[in-house]
């Protein structure tokens, strides 16, 4: 078992169930076990953490480091560290973090969503591929351009684990949904629209001069 | 040493010896002693009910006589096999005596008083000693005066002083405080029962003690032998207490040792005794004054050693991570003598080579880094086995064939061909195992080839 | 997925390690809370759960407690999970519904002076485990033949040699593969071994015709091993000749390339004349010492112990020692001084030598890394920390001691074989004490100063070892695989998009045409269990066995509720 076994869904329901700070210690780069796992491990976090961050968590809860199995010197460090960052931060949703609880739940759970859904994941097994090999063109990214992507990517599908949830609770119409949200009423209307071509919603008649939608069952 | 008990391939003779040998190699006829336990292996279930009971106390030899065990015991708890075993030379039953405390108690019925050693004979191919090494004795080192000042140690005593499982339970107590500490517990136990007659004699008089004491005093109860008794139970206890009290006070300032000073060389490197290095004991230092460390952050250790050969994977850098974390000062210099300071403190007269001065320290234990002894099995070992030993009684063998004994067929590990470390001995293990393993192969073929 | 109607009964079993845990957490408060879990239907402590007694112990609580999961919350599965996954199989459990909590190296240990703070993250340890416990579910071992009873050897010095003949004459194919036109690595360079100062020459021969006459072993000079695919017992080797390329099957592979020793360019005025090198001072006493050389200082640990190589190369010390002794044997009226730090003479053999050469007229000159020896024409200027001065020595020749250093190619043998390497360079076993000649990797082994730099006497035994280890699958002629390894769990959800397979590094995953369309397959045996894949699949169809999402989960929601 490896640090790439860390699964970017489990990180996230781990925080939604109220976790205050998580460290993954690996092995240095070039020293992995499993040759690459720890490399698979810090892109996993790194987006992690910025999908969590959007959710309003304080990025510094969580955290990569690295050391080998030969130095508990620097492992005691690096824990007593995160430990005493933790403590400053104080419990999860308070004075440490941009949202308060216990909006930040909700949020979290928005975020354990989109982590768990196809598109974040989808971007972030392709990370290697594309930096190092490039897409089906042939086009191969750079860090910069690569992380500009995901940051949209994480904009938008945060938004659309919104809708969805926000669905959850009813059939709405987008301008209901845009007003709850907080999301410009045009982008609802994308979102839903693709969320159609995909069978995740539909239709569910016309309140008034509104189109009312519905989770497909 | 599980995963030996458990392996398939393997027949463990424990509590065995090797009487006698014939044959050659391909071919070994191997007579083994299976000494009597007084306890059937297949019935004992190791549970230890017996050793609970059992009322001999005998000196632990495995904690290196720093703590206690009973006259059945097993050897160390993690032992393998876990079955018991009863020391004939301290059973009361075997003595001769009325006991068998253990035969009642066992619920599985495995002691038997009557079991005898047995010979078995077995057929083998090929034969690896390993038998081992032995403590150098620092007490043919007139000078360092060991077993005189109770608080110069060797190396292996102060491992178990350190271990979790030993008699310390891992604080680095020294063993004067520790002679104290049982002491006071030996004067508590028979305070205890002294007190339990005198309130006897007081619940059968209806009379406090210090009463009656007075009264016996001026001359009552003259003729009564009963309370004379009485009268000599009281003024024994009043005087235990009186002795038990300065010395608790006394250990009340007891604390682990945190000054310590670890000797090399002793027995190595010394015309005297051993010529050679044994190669392993400056790690073995530096390891124990880490832990030592670890355990009370406040140990201070000096190595006092002629040079530091920290040769294995990593050891330089452990030892300077030892001098860096772990408040180690190795010193360049062989000690001339330890003498005993107040409070049982040993007191290290050394020449400090760097400086070119003679100096005098005081630590509240001195370790002293024993060489490794060619093992007395090792000597008997080889001539029952009938191989050669080089000069100091180790195993020889040639630096290019370096498992191989005199006798074809018989191989050697470990320290019975010189002091080795873990990783060197594993390796050696299995060097040794590979070439009795082409013997039984080659052996096999023959045989193969003549069925054929 | 566990069987719903099964009735999940779990024996949690505290060890005390004697007092490693029962000195510093509360077990019996452990004991008491351990009862409180769901699904726990036995609870008991032990003083070694791993003693004998305590094994009895969790084999007679499966039968007569009925229990189909058992926990130990005791020292690391490091040491000890092997022993009480087996002591389960052998009650009739089978040993993957075995769970170990690490209540030792990873609590009391560290919370030796907070009894009450460790005793409660004990209990989330343990809260944990039990939650893990209750979805555990029994797995197989995977056993997989070795396919071809052929070892690779790399490196034909002396380490490699010993171990292709053990090898060899134990009945086995052996392909040995030199990167030199000749065999016999550093030998060839040396002139006499120590202590018995055997002909370093003449032992080389020897062990070359053995080689070339041993019906088993092929060997392949001028070669190098390009590329290597497979697993234990399976493997396919590619291997540059200078005849052409082979591929060759092979069941296990032996590491035996060796080291070389470092030149010190730009130290102590190094030329390769006047001031050379032990090598360079080898191959001088090969061809005999010019009478004229009179003084002779040789300088110990030059590029060694210090910030860039902080390692003692472990024989240097030993071989300046044996070439004075030679030196002194060659020209008597030669003066030899060694100018050292410490003098690793350790052993026995060592030793004796040390003080032959004392007796010979060898000087030795403590320096202090601080004031280090100062190489002039004709002398060399040093302080002498024991007697606290500065002298100068009359120096016809200066011979540094430099030490071994790892290939300059290691790091590419690392790669092919995806093996480790130390913050040195050198080859990393897989325990440096109890596992010296095994790669953490199974089937690949190691042996020689590729491990660590080794004498003549350290390097045959090396090489014999390894030979050992490495004959165990050849003679057993198969393997069995821990089935924790990824599996296709959701074949459905599988869409076959290969996202998995670009991420595997052990080439364990393949795209395979199924009746259901594209599907991932899992190659079990080369599967290492690291569970990359299943952290990236987006349909969540890949796991891993005894750590599937829904057990890490039940962990977690454990620890936080």
């Amino acid at each position: 078992m490896c640090t790439g076994r860390l699964d970017p869904a489990i990180v996230a329901g781990a925080f939604r169930q109220g976790l205050d700070g998580l460290l993954t210690v690996g092995c240095y780069f070039g020293d992995c076990h499993y040759i690459t796992g720890n490399v698979q491990a810090k892109a996993k976090i790194d987006i992690t953490r910025k999908v969590l961050k959007h959710a309003g968590l304080n990025e510094e809860r969580l955290a990569f480091r690295q050391c080998s199995s030969g130095e508990a010197s620097v492992f005691v460090d690096l824990v007593s560290q995160f430990d005493e960052k933790i403590h400053s931060l104080g419990p999860l949703g308070g004075a440490g973090d941009r949202v308060k609880a216990p909006e930040i739940f909700k949020k979290l759970e928005t975020a354990e969503a989109a982590l768990t859904s196809e598109k974040i994941r989808w971007v972030i097994g392709k990370r290697t591929p594309f930096l190092e090999t490039g897409n089906i063109y042939g086009e191969i990214f750079t860090e910069h351009e690569f992380n500009r992507a995901v940051e949209m990517i994480i904009v938008e599908e945060t938004q659309v684990q919104e809708i969805l949830g926000g669905l959850k609770e009813g059939a709405r119409s987008v301008k209901d949904l845009a007003k709850r949200l907080d999301i410009p009423p045009e982008r609802v209307f994308r979102y839903i629209t693709a969320l159609q071509r995909k069978n995740l919603v539909a239709l569910q008649g016309v309140n008034g001069r509104s189109p009312v939608f519905q989770l497909t069952a | 040493m599980l995963d030996v008990g458990r392996h398939p391939n393997i027949d463990l003779l424990a509590y065995s010896e090797v009487e006698k040998l014939e044959g050659r190699s391909g071919d070994f006829k191997v007579t083994v002693r299976r000494k009597a336990r007084y306890v059937e292996e297949d019935k004992c279930t190791g549970c230890g009910a017996c050793k609970e009971k059992c009322p001999t106390v005998v000196p632990d030899a495995f904690n290196v006589g720093l703590g206690d065990r009973k006259a059945i015991y097993s050897w160390f708890a993690q032992g393998i096999p876990s079955t018991h075993t009863i020391d004939p030379e301290h059973c009361r039953q075997l003595k001769g005596k009325k006991c068998g405390v253990c035969a009642k108690t066992c619920l599985a019925e495995a002691i038997n008083f009557d079991q005898k050693d047995r010979l078995v004979e077995i057929g083998v191919g090929a034969i690896i000693v390993a038998t081992g090494y032995d403590v150098f004795d620092p007490s043919q080192i007139f000078e360092y005066r060991y077993k005189e000042i109770p608080n110069v140690v060797t190396s292996i005593e102060f491992e178990r002083l350190l271990s979790a499982s030993g008699p310390t339970a891992g604080h680095a107590g020294r063993p004067s405080d520790l002679a104290v500490e049982a002491e006071i517990e030996a004067l508590e136990k028979k305070a205890g029962r002294l007190q339990r007659a005198i309130t006897k004699f007081e619940d059968k008089y209806v009379e406090s003690s210090s009463a009656f004491s007075k009264k016996y005093q001026d001359g009552e109860y003259k003729d009564d032998k009963d309370r004379k008794r009485w009268a000599d139970k009281y003024a024994e206890h009043l005087a235990i207490l009186e002795t038990i009290e300065p010395i608790k006070k006394k250990a009340e300032g007891f604390t682990v040792a945190k000054r310590l000073a670890f000797i090399q060389c002793v027995g190595s490197r010394d015309f005297r005794f051993y010529p050679f290095c044994s190669g392993y004991c400056c790690m073995h230092s530096i390891k124990e004054a880490i832990i030592a460390h670890e355990h009370e952050t406040e140990t201070t250790s000096t190595i006092f050693g002629m040079d530091i050969r920290a040769v294995g994977k990593g050891f330089e850098q452990y030892k300077i991570r030892g001098g860096n974390n772990s408040n180690i000062t190795y010193i360049r210099g062989r000690v001339a003598e330890i003498m005993e300071g107040p409070d049982n403190n040993p007191v290290v007269t050394y020449e400090d080579t760097r400086e070119r001065r003679v100096k005098s320290e005081e630590f509240d234990m001195v370790i002293l880094a024993t060489a490794c002894a060619p093992g007395r099995g090792t000597i008997e070992t080889a001539n029952l086995l009938g191989i050669e030993l080089d000069r100091y009684d180790f195993v020889k063998t040639d630096p290019l064939s370096p498992v191989d004994t005199t006798t074809p067929g018989i191989f050697v590990c470990g320290c019975s061909v010189a002091p080795l470390d873990v990783p060197e001995s594993v390796s050696q293990a299995s060097s040794a195992s590979e070439r009795a393993a082409e013997v039984v192969f080659q052996s096999d073929l023959k045989k193969e080839k003549a069925v054929a | 997925m566990p069987d719903k109607r099964e009735n999940i009964r779990i024996g949690v079993f505290i060890c005390h390690c004697g007092s490693n845990i029962a000195g510093y957490l509360d077990v019996e408060e452990l004991e008491a809370f351990a009862k409180t879990l769901p699904n726990v239907a036995f609870v008991v402590r032990n003083l070694y759960t791993c003693s004998e007694g305590g094994i009895n112990e969790i084999k007679n609580a499966i039968d007569e407690q009925n229990l189909n999961r058992v926990v130990v919350a005791s020292c690391t599965p490091r040491t000890h999970e092997p022993l009480f996954r087996s002591s389960c199989a052998e009650a009739g459990l089978n040993p993957y519904l075995f769970e170990m909590v690490n209540i030792r190296d990873q609590c009391s240990w560290v919370h030796m002076r907070e009894r009450e703070k460790g005793t409660s993250k004990a209990k989330d340890l343990i809260r944990m485990g039990v939650a893990k416990a209750a979805l555990l579910e029994p797995q197989e071992p995977i056993i997989s033949e070795v396919h071809a009873a052929r070892a690779l050897v790399i490196g034909g010095g002396i380490a490699g040699m010993t171990a292709s003949i053990a090898l060899g004459d134990r009945g086995y194919e052996v392909v040995l593969v030199e990167k030199e036109e000749r065999l016999g690595g550093m030998l060839n360079r040396l002139n006499m071994l120590g202590p018995t100062m055997t002909d370093a020459g003449d032992m080389v021969k020897e062990k070359i015709e053995t080689i070339t006459d041993h019906p088993n072993i092929t060997v392949f000079t001028r070669a190098t091993v390009t590329d290597v695919d497979g697993f234990i017992g399976n493997y396919e080797v590619d291997i540059e000749t200078k005849s052409g390329n082979e591929k060759v099957d092979i069941g296990v592979i032996i590491v035996a390339t060796g080291g070389r020793l470092f030149v010190p360019e730009g130290l102590y005025g190094y030329d390769g004349r006047r001031v050379i090198t032990q090598l360079e001072v080898e191959e001088v006493l090969g061809r005999g010492l010019d009478p004229a050389v009179k003084n002779i200082v040789m300088i110990q640990c030059v590029g060694s112990r210090n910030e860039e190589r902080p390692y003692c190369a472990r024989i240097c010390c030993q071989t300046a020692v044996k070439n004075a002794i030679l030196i002194t044997e060659q020209n008597p009226d030669a003066k030899v001084s060694i100018l050292y730090r410490d003098m690793q003479m350790y052993g026995v053999e060592n030793e004796e030598m040390f003080r032959d050469s004392k007796v010979k007229g060898v000087r030795f000159i403590k320096y202090d890394p601080a004031r280090p020896p100062r190489v002039e024409e004709g002398k060399v200027s040093v302080f002498h920390s024991l007697l606290g001065r500065e002298m100068d020595l009359l120096a016809d020749l200066v011979v540094l001691s430099t030490p071994v250093v790892p290939q300059e190619d290691a790091d590419v043998t690392s790669k092919i074989l995806t093996v480790p390497v130390d913050e040195n360079g050198f080859f990393l076993e897989g325990h440096v004490k109890l596992r010296p000649l095994d790669f953490a990797t199974d089937g690949v082994f190691l042996c020689g100063s590729a491990r660590f730099p080794a004498n003549i006497r350290e390097t045959v035994a090396q090489g014999l070892g390894a030979a050992s280890r490495a004959s165990i699958p050849l003679s057993k002629g198969f393997v069995v695989v821990e089935p924790i390894i990824s599996v296709l769990a959701d074949e459905d959800a599988c869409r076959g998009c290969g996202l998995c397979v670009a991420l595997c590094p052990y080439s364990a995953l393949e795209v395979r045409d199924t009746e259901k369309g594209r599907k991932v397959h899992v190659i079990d045996v080369s599967c290492k269990g690291c569970g990359v894949c299943a952290a990236t699949c987006y349909q969540h169809a890949l796991s891993i066995n005894s750590f599937t999402d829904q057990q890490i989960n039940a962990q977690i929601a454990a620890f936080l509720n």
